[in-house]
């Protein structure tokens, strides 16, 4: 509606408008526009004129409707009136049975209260009684009942009429306590003194009866402590009077300890359940810290003896002075007395590593078994690992593992070093005696240490081991390999040697001296070789042992572990340069004199040939069956001599070096179609040949030269666009472009015109 | 068990020192971003893992806590050789620490490789009142003995970062020449020995 009357007003501004209208256009303009506009109206009319009958009818319902309103509110006025007084009635109830509650709670503890008054009159009265008749056991009950009640709340009734009588009460029971305490001490001190130990754990379960935690277990422990203390003295008694024949007389130390050590774990087994039903969990821990310390006492003896009998401390020091002053031989200390006194110091570390894991497990568990807030717990715990890693026990056992460590890498350094100097060629073998003997002690030596339960002890050792590796084994095979295979190698001389030791089966010259350092040279590439084998196989080996004997160990040091033994593996790295090295000196010295002469004979031999020469070249081959027996007497010399690997190399090395000569050789020949025909045939014949030679396949070392073979038998020029660009299918073109037109100009038929328009 | 993960180069950085001059707390800001009052002695040798990044290459350190108690000692030394970088420790707060840094440079000329990248580090700088040892007096000494030389305080966190990435920088760069450089049979200088870093193409997501 508002619409529509503002519409009309602005209609009636506009009617001025028209007014002024002059022009006829404009006003016809004007019309067609009102016109338009008198259309829109007219059709919104009558849409809303439709609407019309739909509208009364609503009217009409709505109508209807009015009367039943009426009705709905009033019932909802009547339900609001009955939901508040509902209310009313419920809150009236309920403060009823609040107040009753409140009088039922009093009453409860006013029951309570009586109670533990008569309990208190009844505890008083039973106290004497049983002390009286000397049942400990009943008094201490009366007691720890009296400890449970609240005194301060039982004393506020005392202005009631028996408040005298409690007083009473309390100090008679205080007196009775103080009484009880005493004769408990005195009887627990009069049975330990006696040695009645069922006398001693009958006064140790009343110690916490009368709140007397920890007095009960400082008591407890001590008579325990002498107890344990008399055992070791004996066992180390009996340690002396073991004869030296003995068998177990190079592990009598660690026998002893490990005495030790059970009877404490014995005595933890058999008093833990006694300490935890009578003192409750948590209270271990207190225990063993006072059980350690005589641990740690009677360790220190034993280890002591161990020092002074095997004169560990003095074998330490003169090995320290050989390490640090690089003495003559006369001076050192023979590895081989280190042997069995090494083998009992892992031994001594391995147990007490095995007892101090039982004694924090067990202090662990029986510390999260109580019921305590986990920052308590968190804190408790981190005590006890504290404890554990501070003990006089893990203190003398580190001391003992640095020492062990550096007289390990004594030992192994030493033993390598023996190793190499007494190296060996054994007859029919292709390595020497160095590598095997070598790696025997290193893992001998590792082993060794991985038996220590020592983490870092193996971290340490699996380190040197590198360092020995590297510079024992590996700067030696460097240093034998730098002075290099012996040349003057002369064509004739290799076929006569090749046809001797064909006859004769074995190795033959002229030149012993010269052959000797030959074999030395391969034998040491051999070495190499199988070094690189050997600290994978190693590296395998220590790594299964270490996840079969530190599965137990923290991430952390697993982590150490592993990092170590990767180390480990990465000193093959070292032995691959120093193979690397030694194949590159055998290359220059052995094979690419030999080569050479052949490819200069291809250089000789023409490819620019006619019909017959061709013919005449099948039956009478010009070079390339001379290369390939050439050759083949290089590798037969040397297949013998070296490891299938070696030999492989070796091959590999060879192909290159022939593909790299055979390569530039090619670029300075002229060909025709038939000479580039014959080359085709000389190399399939060579690569042939390599092939049978070797397990690896060599085709890709010749790629480039077959690809030379198969441009120069082109027919045309613009063959060549046959196998190249879209056309080249599976193959991959090995050869730029440039290179491609270099070797098409290598065909003296080929217009270089052509060569030049090719697009490439 | 080890996680293969994607770095260009992995670092070994050993932290020696006198016992309680604060090796564990500057691995511990460096690695975990925490100083823990109260540390407790470290027993034997502990390592952390932190990968940065020099030059938009992920570089790996693996940085080993020694203990500096005597009994530790042949532990420890076993480290020295492989290690990439050194850094000895003392505290600028204790004369004894500064005094024994000759032994502790006998350790390396025994025990190290030649070539390693050698740290003088000074920490517990923020002792300010309590320092006995002046900054010219650790400049000077790592001077004379081819070390570089920074002050730092693990508990306000200061030059701990700078020190590490220096390190790893300089790693970096050196392991960067030794790619460059052409391996050649001729070279027999790669054979000599020197500690080429352990890089790990063949182990990454490439």
């Amino acid at each position: 509606m508002a619409a529509t009357l503002e519409s009309a007003t602005s209609e009636k501004s506009s009617y001025s408008r028209y007014e002024n209208l002059t022009q006829l256009d404009q006003i016809k303009d004007a019309y067609e526009y009102l016109c338009k506009q008198e259309d829109a109206v007219n059709s919104e009319l009558d849409v809303q004129l439709q609407k019309q009958s739909a509208l009364e009818s609503k009217m009409l319902s709505l109508h209807s409707m009015l009367p039943n309103l009426q009705l709905v509110q009033n019932d909802a006025k009547q339900l609001e009136g009955m939901i508040s007084f509902t209310s009313t009635l419920a809150e009236n109830v309920s403060s009823k049975v609040r107040q009753l509650d409140l009088a039922k709670g009093r009453v409860t503890a006013c029951i309570q209260r009586v109670e533990d008054i008569l309990d208190l009159k009844f505890c008083t009265d039973g106290v004497q009684t049983a002390l009286q008749d000397e049942d400990y056991e009943k008094a201490a009950a009366h007691i720890h009942r009296f400890l449970t009640l609240d005194e301060n709340v039982l004393r506020m009734s005392e202005d009631a009429s028996e408040g005298s009588a409690l007083e009473t009460s309390f100090s008679l029971l205080h007196e009775a306590q103080t009484k009880l305490k005493q004769i408990v001490h005195s009887k627990f001190d009069a049975a330990v003194h006696s040695g009645d130990v069922a006398s001693v754990e009958r006064f140790f379960k009343i110690f916490p009866l009368i709140g007397q935690h920890e007095e009960g277990l400082a008591k407890f422990s001590k008579y325990l402590c002498a107890q344990l203390a008399d055992t070791a003295e004996k066992n180390l008694d009996l340690a002396f009077r073991t004869q030296s024949d003995d068998s177990r007389a190079s592990v009598l130390y660690a026998d002893t300890i490990t005495l030790l050590f059970e009877s404490i774990a014995r005595v933890v087994e058999i008093h833990q359940p006694l300490v935890e039903t009578y003192y409750g969990p948590g209270m271990l821990f207190t225990m063993v810290q006072y059980l350690q310390k005589e641990c740690d006492r009677q360790s220190r003896k034993i280890l002591e003896q161990f020092k002074k009998n095997r004169e560990f401390e003095m074998k330490a020091q003169q090995v320290q002075q050989c390490l640090m002053y690089q003495k003559v031989n006369s001076d050192k200390v023979d590895p081989k007395d280190l042997d069995l006194l090494l083998a009992e110091v892992t031994l001594l570390n391995t147990r007490a590593e095995l007892y101090l894991r039982f004694t924090r497990r067990r202090i662990t568990n029986d510390m999260e078994s109580k019921d305590q807030s986990d920052e308590i717990r968190e804190e408790k715990l981190m005590e006890i690992d504290q404890f554990i890693l501070n003990c006089e026990l893990s203190r003398l056992m580190q001391e003992l593992i640095g020492n062990y460590i550096m007289m390990e890498e004594y030992f192994m350094r030493e033993m390598v070093i023996k190793a190499v100097n007494m190296d060996q060629v054994e007859e029919n073998s292709l390595t020497s005696s160095m590598v095997d003997d070598t790696f025997f002690i290193i893992k001998k030596c590792v082993r060794r240490a991985l038996s220590s339960s020592s983490v870092d002890g193996v971290c340490a050792m699996l380190n040197h081991a590198c360092s020995t590796l590297e510079q024992d084994l590996c700067d030696i095979i460097k240093s034998r390999l730098r002075q290099g295979f012996p040349s003057g190698f002369d064509f004739t001389q290799a076929y006569n040697l090749v046809q001797s030791s064909i006859q004769s089966g074995r190795f033959q010259s002229a030149d012993v001296e010269t052959d000797k350092a030959k074999s030395a040279f391969l034998t040491t590439l051999n070495n190499a070789e199988v070094s690189c084998e050997c600290i994978q196989t190693l590296k395998s080996n220590l790594e299964e042992e270490v996840s079969k004997l530190y599965s137990s160990v923290n991430e952390q040091s697993m982590a150490k572990l592993m990092s170590c033994l990767s180390d480990l593996a990465a000193v093959s790295n070292r032995f691959k340069d120093a193979l690397e090295f030694g194949f590159s000196q055998l290359n220059s010295s052995a094979s690419k004199p030999r080569i050479k002469p052949c490819i200069d004979l291809f250089m000789s031999t023409s490819h620019n040939i006619t019909e017959d020469e061709f013919t005449n070249y099948e039956a009478n081959d010009p070079w390339v069956q001379n290369f390939i027996i050439n050759l083949d007497s290089l590798l037969q010399m040397f297949k013998n001599a070296l490891t299938p690997t070696n030999y492989d190399t070796l091959v590999s090395h060879v192909c290159t070096e022939v593909a790299s000569q055979l390569e530039k050789a090619t670029m300075k020949t002229t060909f025709n179609r038939l000479g580039g025909l014959q080359y085709d045939k000389e190399l399939r014949a060579l690569v042939g040949y390599l092939t049978s030679v070797t397990t690896w396949t060599i085709r890709d070392k010749f790629a480039r030269l077959t690809q030379m073979a198969t441009i120069l038998n082109l027919e045309r020029v613009t063959e060549i666009l046959d196998y190249w660009g879209p056309n080249s299918g599976p193959l991959t073109w090995r050869l730029t472009p440039a290179e491609v037109r270099q070797v098409l100009s290598l065909r003296i038929d080929f217009r270089s015109e052509d060569i030049k328009r090719l697009k490439l | 068990m080890w996680k293969m993960e994607d770095y260009k180069y992995l670092f070994k950085v050993v932290l020696i020192g006198n016992a309680g001059v604060g090796k564990t707390c500057l691995v511990r800001r460096f690695t975990q971003g925490l100083f823990p009052p109260g540390q407790g002695a470290t027993i034997g040798v502990d390592f952390m893992i932190k990968t940065v990044e020099i030059d938009g290459e992920r570089v790996k350190l693996q940085i080993w806590d020694t203990a500096g108690q005597e009994r530790f000692r042949s532990i420890t030394q076993s480290y020295y050789r492989s290690a990439n970088a050194l850094i000895v420790v003392y505290d600028i707060s204790c004369q004894p620490t500064f005094d024994c840094l000759p032994q502790w440079l006998n350790e390396i000329e025994m025990y190290a490789n030649t070539k390693v990248l050698k740290y003088l580090v000074g920490n517990k700088s923020d002792r300010v009142n309590l320092r006995e040892i002046p900054r010219y007096i650790g400049e000077d000494f790592s001077q004379r003995h081819d070390m570089k030389f920074l002050e730092t305080s693990a508990k306000e966190a200061d030059n701990v970062e700078k020190l590490f990435m220096e390190i790893a920088k300089q790693l970096t760069l050196q392991a960067r020449q030794n790619d460059l450089r052409p391996y050649t049979s001729e070279s027999t200088d790669r054979l000599d020995g020197g500690s080429s870093p352990i890089s790990s193409y063949g182990c990454c997501k490439l």
